[in-house]
């Protein structure tokens, strides 16, 4: 008998307590806030185990001056600035038009003071969302962001109060723009996170040099795509290391467009896996990852994907 | 859940494999573009555009307004700037282009304003060709045969057939350009009223902007002609910036298609968003799916913005609801 090329079943997983349908992420600020991609015909929301909604902060944001996306070589820099229409509308008028039986969906935050944090977290813990990503990783604001998650004492201090705050999976989204992730994942474990995200863009820049001027109205921003793929790979199996003794799960990410990709990043030690810039490629690029994980599996003869989760194998044996 | 889900979004925008038809390459770097097209073709309307994969190695895509869509064809035109569409001016009839599409809102007409004035410049003028012959087979109530008029601009040589025009300009016309310069074809031929502007000084061109152009028209008419008239404008910000300015002296609705960096062109990553004035406040509004095409009067120009705070404030009413 023929295996129906649709049945998923392998790739159902538990993140968190959560059951994700596949493995696959969408990451915040791709998406919006989880219906935009679904105008795209053949696109589903349960091709994805969960979605990141656009990062949100406590008060209303008009985010940064344009231009604020540009390609680069295999990738693209982005500065939005963290354009949102605040906690409170994002709780009573966006959140109750989400279908919640479609997939997982997660709020991503970010505050610009410690107490920001604490406020927002408080507000999503009395909200019907699946769970909490925090964003100590923004390269494209001024205050907080990635000002907190490159001092590890500030990411452990967040961590501390958001947990006071809430219940829900506490996922902390880690940048890559510090001198030592796995030492800052440590703290954040530590602190009370659940789950961790790595990792969140690269910071960069790109200048026309006909005008010698920033191409980014913000003068920087932040580098995703397959571009940043292997540097966000080691950074994925160095934070493993640290977490597999606490049993803290992964969403390994940066520049992921293939199932090989995918699976790259779960070998290395994510228990999922993040869908971000693929998608303003191809759109229905999750149908695609999903049915070669699927297929890899079925070759595998493993019967369930998170079987493959960190089973990277030392070189010489 | 209690509030009531609206779904109308949903599966508005289609992926569509497109065979080019023909890659034509025209002066000034400028190339028209035929796509064979089932999906795309019958849902486009004027306004709306597609977001292209110019080569499957780039990761991005390139968003492109539609000339026409008609019997399963699509066109586009595009002038080669950079990486992108330098690889797409090598693309040969034969091979396919991943498309998605259509996106956004376009142009409609005004009510209460049967005469529509639209304004081209350079890669702006696709999308008010396609609005003008819109307009000719579904003419808004109010409207006569003769109730178009299209203005359009390029410093480099048009990206399409030219001639002396036979078809006049509606109003009370005195400047030469008007009453017999040059027209473009296609358009000329249907009866749809065309003229020509150029600081490049091309035959039958207007010597200077498209919206000097205009200006000299709109001078020519008595205020009741002028109350009837919309205009509908599409090209680079300068020239948008001129249409609403000329709007406001007149008084008269502008309908305004901008166009933005982007990067999803589905509402998902607030790449292309604007400023938009409503009410006392700003909102930001996404060029993609929001627009392309907003009220002129209305659009925070960033020249503006140099001239005031332009940092985000928190008692802005932004409201950016809309999915």
């Amino acid at each position: 008998m023929t295996p129906d090329p649709h049945d998923r079943r392998s790739l159902r997983t538990d993140f968190c307590g959560l059951a994700f349908d596949t493995p696959l992420v969408l990451l915040s600020g791709c998406v919006g806030f989880g219906e935009e991609y679904t105008r795209i015909e053949g696109f589903s929301n349960r091709d994805a185990g969960a979605i990141c909604l656009k990062g949100t902060t406590l008060h209303p944001r008009l985010g940064n001056d344009p231009p604020r996306v540009r390609e680069t070589p295999s990738g693209m820099l982005n500065s939005i600035g963290l354009q949102n229409p605040g906690a409170r509308a994002v709780i009573d008028e966006i959140l109750p038009r989400l279908d919640f039986s479609e997939t997982r969906f997660i709020a991503n935050l970010s505050g610009s003071t410690v107490e920001e944090y604490a406020d927002l977290a408080r507000c999503f813990d009395d909200s019907p969302i699946d769970a909490i990503e925090i964003n100590i990783s923004c390269p494209n604001v001024r205050a907080g962001g990635v000002a907190f998650g490159n001092d590890p004492e500030m990411s452990q201090r967040v961590v501390e109060v958001c947990r006071k705050e809430t219940s829900k999976p506490l996922i902390i989204k880690l940048s890559p723009n510090q001198t030592d992730i796995a030492s800052n994942a440590r703290g954040c474990i530590e602190a009370g996170a659940d789950a961790l995200a790595v990792v969140n863009t690269f910071m960069g820049m790109a200048i026309d040099v006909e005008s010698r001027k920033p191409l980014l109205g913000a003068g920087q921003g932040g580098l995703s795509g397959p571009a940043i793929k292997p540097m966000a790979l080691l950074k994925v199996h160095q934070v493993y290391r640290v977490a597999k003794p606490h049993g803290i799960p992964i969403i390994g990410q940066g520049g992921i467009v293939s199932a090989e990709d995918a699976l790259e990043f779960m070998i290395a030690g994510a228990s999922a896996v993040g869908i971000g810039t693929a998608l303003f490629y191809d759109p229905l690029v999750c149908v695609r990852i999903n049915e070669g994980l699927v297929d890899y599996l079925k070759r595998h003869r493993i019967d369930g994907i998170d079987r493959i989760v960190g089973t990277l194998e030392s070189k010489d044996r | 859940m209690s509030a009531k889900i609206d779904r109308q979004h949903r599966d508005s925008i289609a992926v569509e494999d497109c065979e080019i038809i023909a890659n034509e390459a025209w002066p000034g770097n400028q190339w028209r573009l035929r796509l064979r097209s089932s999906t795309i073709a019958a849902r486009a309307l004027p306004g709306s555009f597609v977001h292209l994969r110019c080569d499957p190695e780039l990761p991005m895509r390139r968003p492109m307004s539609l000339m026409r869509a008609e019997a399963g064809v699509i066109e586009m035109l595009y002038k080669e700037v950079g990486h992108g569409t330098r690889l797409l001016a090598g693309k040969k009839p034969g091979e396919n282009l991943n498309l998605i599409g259509p996106i956004g809102r376009g142009f409609t007409p005004v009510p209460e304003r049967p005469f529509n004035l639209l304004i081209g410049g350079g890669v702006g003028i696709p999308p008010i060709f396609f609005f003008a012959h819109h307009l000719q087979r579904n003419p808004p109530p109010g409207s006569d045969a003769d109730s178009i008029l299209v203005l359009l601009g390029s410093e480099l040589p048009f990206p399409f057939a030219t001639r002396p025009a036979q078809t006049p300009v509606p109003g009370a016309v005195q400047d030469p350009t008007l009453i017999d310069g040059a027209a473009m074809r296609d358009l000329d031929e249907k009866a749809i009223a065309s003229r020509l502007a150029s600081r490049s000084g091309f035959e039958g061109c207007h010597f200077g902007h498209v919206g000097d152009l205009a200006r000299l028209w709109l001078d020519g008419l008595d205020r009741t002609w002028r109350d009837r008239v919309a205009i509908h404008a599409c090209g680079p910000l300068a020239m948008l910036e001129a249409c609403v300015a000329l709007a406001h002296q007149y008084d008269l609705p502008c309908r305004i298609s901008l166009e933005e960096s982007m990067a999803c062109a589905v509402g998902g990553c607030a790449g292309c968003t604007v400023r938009i004035r409503k009410g006392t406040g700003v909102t930001m509004q996404r060029v993609c799916v929001d627009g392309p095409v907003f009220d002129g009067r209305c659009v925070v120009f960033q020249s503006e913005l140099r001239n005031e705070d332009a940092s985000p404030t928190n008692s802005s009413p932004l409201v950016d609801k809309t999915l």
